[in-house]
C-alpha cells in the first residue's frame, strides 16, 4: 500500500511568554491510503495538535515549527494557506469532539452541511441542499429533508454527532481525521458511531486517523496503532500485535490499566504513577523515565528512537532501550 | 413564538408598575405631601392656617391610603395627566410634551449612530485581536467612555472656539437637520459608543474560540465566509442585547449634553424641575426615564428569538 | 523512580496568586500608567493643604479671571481665586466622596450578595427584584429623587436641631450636602456589588472543594467566609476599581447639577458648571478642571482594565 500522510519529523511550539514550548517533539506516522490509523494518548500528549497542524487550523500561538508532511506527495507543511483551505474538505475531513460546540448553533443543519459542498464543488445551492439530504440518510438521520431545516440544538447528541461526521464527508475526502468523536456521547451511542465510521470507511475506501485516549474503543476499528506520550511516538504497530506484545513500557501500563473480564472483583487496577511532563520542562533522556519502572542509566542521558521491535511482527516498532530494538531483553 | 412574545409582556409589565411603585414610594414618603411644599415655599399667613391646609389636603385626596393615592396616579398617568408644577402652575404634560421631541429625537440618532459606528468597529478589532489595529480602537474606547459627557462637551466647544469665532459654535436646539445637532449628537454617543466597541470586541474574540469556527475552516469555506457566517453572525445576538442596554446610558447622557448645548429637552426640564424642587415634574421624568429604559429592555427581549433561535425553545436554556 | 524533582517541579517561583497578579499589571504599560496618575492623586488628596499656593477660598479682586501663568498657573476666575488650589481641594473632596461611597456600597453589596447567593431562597429573590428595579431606573434620575426626597426633611431635622441646640454645626450646609450625596450614591451604587458577590457566590457554592468543606461538617459561616468569599476576590477588586472612578464621576456629575458638593467647597463638577457659564472669554476656567478629571477617570479605567487582565486571567498565555 502506497502512504497517503507520512509524517516525519514534526515538531510543534507553543509561543509561551517565556518563550517557545514544544509540545510535539518529532513525531513520525504514515497512513496508508485506505488504511485506518489509531493515535492513543493521554490528553495534551499532543495528538490532536499534530493532526490540525496539517491543514492549518493549529489555534493562535501554537506552530508547526519543523519537520515534513507529505500528503499525496505534497508537503503540507509547506502550502500556503489558501492550498491548505482547497484542502480541507475535499482531501482531508475532519469529525470533531463535541458536535454541541462544533455545530454553529445558529444555522440550520442543512446549511451547514451545504456549505461545504458550495464552497468546496462549487456547487450551486439547491444541488447542495439535495447533497445534504443524501448525505444524512447515509449517515443513518431518519427522514433527512425535514432535519435539513433544523438547528443543532433541535436534535440529539448522537444525531449531532452524525451531523458532523456528514460534514466531515461531505466534500468525499480521501482521508477522514476523527477527534475524539465519541468522548461527549454516551457509551451506547459511542458503539453506533465507531460502527458507522467503520461503515463510511470500507464504503468509500477512505484512510482514518482516529484519535482517541480510549484503546479499548479503537481495538476493533484500527489497522494500526500509534501511542503518543508527550509528544512523541514511543510505539507504532499494527493492532493485533499491539494487544499481543505491547513493547513500551508506557504501553504495557495503558493496556494493564483497562478492566478485563478476568479480573477479580473489586480488585485494583493497576494504573501509571506520576504525570506526563509540562510541555517545556522536559526531562533530558526519554520523556517516560520518570514514571517507569525499566528505567536504565542510559534512559535519563539519551533519548530512544522508534526502532523496530526485535523478534517482532513486522511494522512493530517502539521507542524504548530497554524493550525495543538492539540490546533489547 | 407568539407564546414567547405574550410571556415576555406579562413578566415586564408588572415589573414597570413596581418601578413605578418604588420611585412613587420615595417621593411620597420621602418629600411629604406636595400641599405642604407649596406652603413652605411661600410661607404667608395662608401656611400657618391648618384649617385651610387640611380643606386643600382633603380635595386633593391626600388624606386617602397611599395604595389609593398611587392607583389614581397611575390612572391620572394612564391619561396623560401628569399633575401640575409647583413653581409654575403650568400642566406637567405640557411641558412634558414640549420637551420630549427633542430629547427622543436626539437620543434615537445617537442610538443609531452608536450602531453604525460602534459595531464595525468593534468587530475589526476583535477580528485583529492584539494588532497596532486593536490598540488603537480600544484605546479611543476607553478615553471616549472615561470622558462624561459634561467633560467631553465642553472641552469640544473650547477647541472650536479655537478655530471658529466665538459666535459659531454651535449652541441650542435648531431641529434634527440642524448643524447645530451635530455636536451634542457627538458628545452623546460617545460612551455608547465606547461601551458597544468594547463589548462588540469582547465577543467578537470570544467567538472566534468557539469549535464551530474551527468546523467552518475545516470544511474548506473561504475565510472571509468564516467571517461573515460564523463569527460576525453569531456575534450580532450579545450584541444587539447589549444595543437595547445603552439606553439607560444616553438617558444619563442626555441630561448633561441638554444642560451643556442648551437644548430645550427632558434633560434640562428635569435639572430646572431639581432647582426647584418641583416634585411633580421629577417624578414624572423619572417615570418616562424608567419607561424607556425598560421598553428598550422589553425590546430586546422580543428580538431576541430572531437572533438566537434557542430563544424560544423551553427546553435549550438561554444563555 | 530516579529523579523525582522532574515530575514535581520544585516551587521555584511561588506561584502566589498575587505575584503573579502583580507580575501581569506591571507589564501592562497603560495600566502602570493608571496607577501612577493615581497615586499622584491620592498624595495630592492627602497633602492638599500644604501643597496649593494659595488659600482655595482667598478671593483677590484685583486678580480676577486671569489667563495661566508662573504665579497661576491654571489662572484664576471671577472672584480671583487660584484655580490650581481649587482644582487640588477638587481632589480632595473627590476623592473623599469616591472612598466613602465605595466603601459604604460595597460594605451593603458584599453582605447582601453574599447572604443572597449562599442561602437563596426568598431573601435571594427580593434582593435580585430590588436590585432590578434600582437599576433599571437611570441612575441620575433617582439621585435626583432620592435627593429631592431627603433635602426637606435632613434640613427640617437639622433647622430644629440648631434650634434645639443653638449649635452652629447644624446650621453648615456643607454637611447637609455631603449627607445627601454619600447618601443617595450609596443608595444607588451598591446593586451592582450585590449581583456580583451573589453571582460568584453561586457559582462558587457548588464547587467541589465547598462540598468537600460541607462533607467535613464545617458550618455554613466558616464556608462562606474561607471557602467562597476569598474565591470572590477577583472579580470584586476589578469592580471596585471601577467603582471608585464612577463614584468620583458621579460626585462631579451631581455637583455640576448642582445637586452635590455646592460652592464655595470647591468640586471638579461645580467648578466645570461655573466654567460653563463663561466659557467663551475664560476657556481656561473650564479647561482645567474638566482635563484634569478627565485624566483621573481614563486613569481609573485603565488600571480596572489591568487588573481585570491581572487577576481574570481567562486566556492564560
Amino acid at each position: 500500500m502506497n502512504a497517503l500522510l507520512d509524517i516525519r519529523g514534526l515538531t510543534i511550539d507553543i509561543d509561551r511568554d517565556s518563550g517557545p514550548a514544544r509540545v510535539v517533539d518529532g513525531i513520525d506516522l504514515t497512513v496508508a491510503e485506505g488504511e485506518s490509523l489509531g493515535i492513543v494518548g493521554e490528553s495534551g500528549c499532543g495528538k490532536s495538535l499534530t493532526m490540525l497542524s496539517l491543514v492549518g487550523l493549529l489555534p493562535n500561538r501554537i506552530r508547526a515549527t519543523g519537520g515534513v508532511a507529505d500528503f499525496a506527495g505534497k508537503d503540507l507543511l509547506a502550502m500556503s494557506s489558501e492550498e491548505l483551505r482547497r484542502l480541507r474538505g475535499s482531501q482531508i475531513g475532519f469529525i470533531f469532539q463535541d458536535p454541541m460546540t462544533s455545530l454553529n448553533p445558529v444555522m440550520r443543519v442543512g446549511a451547514q452541511i451545504a456549505e461545504a459542498l458550495v464552497y468546496q464543488s462549487g456547487m450551486a445551492k439547491p444541488a447542495a441542499m439535495e447533497r445534504a439530504a443524501e448525505l444524512l440518510e447515509l449517515v443513518g438521520i431518519p427522514s433527512p429533508r425535514d432535519r435539513l431545516m433544523a438547528y443543532p440544538h433541535e436534535l440529539s447528541g448522537g444525531m449531532r454527532q452524525r451531523v458532523m461526521i456528514a460534514i466531515g464527508l461531505a466534500g468525499s475526502p480521501r482521508l477522514l481525521i476523527a477527534d475524539e468523536p465519541t468522548t461527549a456521547l454516551d457509551v451506547t451511542i459511542q458503539a453506533q458511531i465507531v460502527d458507522l465510521v467503520r461503515d463510511l470507511k470500507d464504503r468509500f475506501g477512505m484512510s482514518v486517523v482516529w484519535i482517541t485516549h480510549d484503546l479499548a474503543l479503537i481495538a476493533g476499528l484500527a489497522d494500526r496503532i500509534a501511542v503518543l506520550y508527550a509528544g512523541t511516538v514511543v510505539e507504532d504497530s499494527p493492532v493485533d500485535v499491539l494487544f499481543e506484545r505491547p513493547t513500551h513500557p508506557y504501553t504495557r501500563g495503558l493496556l494493564a490499566s483497562l478492566p478485563t473480564l478476568t479480573d477479580k472483583p473489586m480488585s485494583r487496577l493497576p494504573s501509571i504513577a506520576g504525570t506526563p511532563p509540562e510541555p517545556g520542562r522536559r526531562p533530558p533522556g526519554c520523556p517516560f523515565a520518570p514514571r517507569c519502572a525499566l528505567v536504565t542509566a542510559v534512559c535519563t542521558t539519551s533519548v530512544p528512537r522508534l526502532a523496530p521491535v526485535a523478534g517482532s511482527a513486522p511494522g512493530h516498532r517502539a521507542a524504548c532501550f530497554v524493550t525495543a530494538g538492539e540490546g533489547a531483553s | 413564538m407568539i407564546a414567547y412574545i405574550l410571556r415576555r409582556l406579562l413578566l415586564w409589565i408588572p415589573s414597570v408598575v413596581l418601578v413605578m411603585l418604588g420611585v412613587y414610594a420615595l417621593a411620597f414618603y420621602g418629600a411629604g405631601d406636595p400641599i405642604k411644599l407649596i406652603f413652605l415655599r411661600a410661607p404667608g399667613d395662608v401656611a400657618y392656617d391648618p384649617v385651610k391646609i387640611e380643606a386643600i389636603r382633603e380635595q386633593a385626596g391626600l388624606n386617602q391610603p397611599f395604595l389609593v393615592q398611587f392607583g389614581t396616579y397611575l390612572w391620572n398617568l394612564l391619561h396623560g395627566n401628569f399633575g401640575n408644577s409647583l413653581f409654575s402652575g403650568r400642566s406637567v404634560w405640557a411641558m412634558i410634551s414640549a420637551a420630549a421631541p427633542v430629547s427622543l429625537m436626539l437620543g434615537l440618532m445617537a442610538m443609531i449612530v452608536t450602531a453604525l459606528v460602534a459595531v464595525p468597529l468593534g468587530m475589526i478589532a476583535g477580528m485583529n485581536q492584539n494588532s497596532r489595529l486593536d490598540y488603537t480602537i480600544l484605546g479611543t474606547a476607553v478615553t471616549l467612555w472615561a470622558i462624561p459627557a459634561y467633560v467631553a462637551g465642553p472641552l469640544l466647544m473650547v477647541m472650536l472656539l479655537a478655530v471658529l469665532p466665538s459666535g459659531a459654535v454651535p449652541y441650542g436646539w435648531g431641529g434634527l437637520f440642524s448643524v447645530k445637532i451635530i455636536l451634542p449628537l457627538i458628545v452623546l454617543s460617545f460612551q455608547p459608543i465606547a461601551l458597544i466597541i468594547r463589548q462588540t470586541r469582547a465577543a467578537v474574540i470570544d467567538v472566534m474560540t468557539e469549535d464551530y469556527v474551527r468546523t467552518a475552516r475545516a470544511k474548506g469555506v473561504p475565510e472571509h465566509v468564516v467571517a461573515l457566517r460564523h463569527i460576525l453572525r453569531p456575534v450580532l445576538t450579545p450584541v444587539v442585547t447589549q444595543l437595547g442596554l445603552i439606553m439607560i446610558t444616553i438617558v444619563n447622557g442626555a441630561i448633561f449634553v441638554e444642560l451643556v448645548f442648551g437644548l430645550p429637552g427632558l434633560g434640562r426640564l428635569t435639572v430646572q424641575a431639581l432647582i426647584n424642587s418641583d416634585y411633580p415634574v421629577i417624578l414624572a421624568v423619572t417615570l418616562i426615564g424608567s419607561f424607556l429604559v425598560m421598553a428598550s429592555n422589553l425590546l430586546v427581549d422580543l428580538l431576541y428569538p430572531l437572533l438566537d433561535p434557542r430563544a424560544t425553545d423551553p427546553k435549550a436554556a438561554r444563555t | 523512580m530516579t529523579d523525582g524533582t522532574i515530575i514535581n517541579p520544585p516551587e521555584d517561583r511561588p506561584s502566589s496568586l498575587w505575584r503573579d497578579a502583580w507580575r501581569r499589571l506591571r507589564r501592562n504599560r497603560l495600566a502602570v500608567a493608571g496607577l501612577v496618575v493615581l497615586a499622584v492623586l491620592v498624595f495630592v488628596a492627602a497633602f492638599g493643604p500644604w501643597l496649593t499656593p494659595y488659600d482655595f477660598l482667598s478671593q483677590n479682586l484685583d486678580a480676577r479671571n486671569l489667563p495661566p501663568s508662573l504665579g497661576h498657573p491654571f489662572g484664576t476666575d471671577d472672584l480671583g481665586r487660584d484655580v490650581m488650589s481649587r482644582v487640588i481641594y477638587g481632589a480632595r473632596t473627590a476623592f473623599l466622596v469616591a472612598v466613602l461611597v465605595t466603601v459604604v456600597a460595597v460594605l451593603i453589596g458584599v453582605v447582601l450578595g453574599a447572604i443572597a447567593g449562599f442561602y437563596g431562597g426568598r431573601f435571594d429573590k427580593t434582593l435580585m427584584w430590588v436590585t432590578d428595579m434600582t437599576m433599571s431606573v437611570p441612575q441620575l434620575l433617582l439621585v435626583v429623587v432620592i435627593n429631592a426626597s431627603l433635602k426637606q426633611p435632613i434640613s427640617l431635622w437639622m433647622e430644629a436641631r440648631y434650634m434645639e441646640t443653638m449649635n452652629p454645626l447644624y446650621r453648615n450646609s456643607a454637611i447637609i450636602d455631603f449627607v445627601l450625596v454619600f447618601g443617595s450614591m450609596a443608595l444607588i451604587s451598591w446593586p451592582p456589588y450585590a449581583r456580583l458577590v451573589r453571582a460568584q457566590v453561586l457559582s462558587i457554592r457548588n464547587r467541589p472543594y465547598v462540598t468537600a468543606a460541607r462533607a467535613l461538617g464545617l458550618t455554613n459561616r466558616i464556608i462562606l467566609t474561607r471557602y467562597v468569599m476569598p474565591n470572590a476576590v477577583g472579580p470584586l477588586i476589578v469592580a471596585i476599581s471601577a467603582g471608585l472612578g464612577t463614584a468620583m464621576v458621579l460626585e462631579s456629575a451631581f455637583s455640576f447639577l448642582g445637586i452635590g458638593v455646592n460652592p464655595p467647597t470647591p468640586s471638579w463638577g461645580n467648578m466645570i458648571s461655573d466654567g460653563l457659564r463663561v466659557w467663551t472669554n475664560y476657556p481656561h476656567l473650564l479647561l482645567a478642571p474638566a482635563a484634569v478629571l478627565a485624566v483621573v477617570t481614563v486613569a481609573f479605567n485603565f488600571l480596572g482594565d489591568g487588573l481585570n487582565d491581572a487577576l481574570n486571567p481567562k486566556g492564560q498565555k
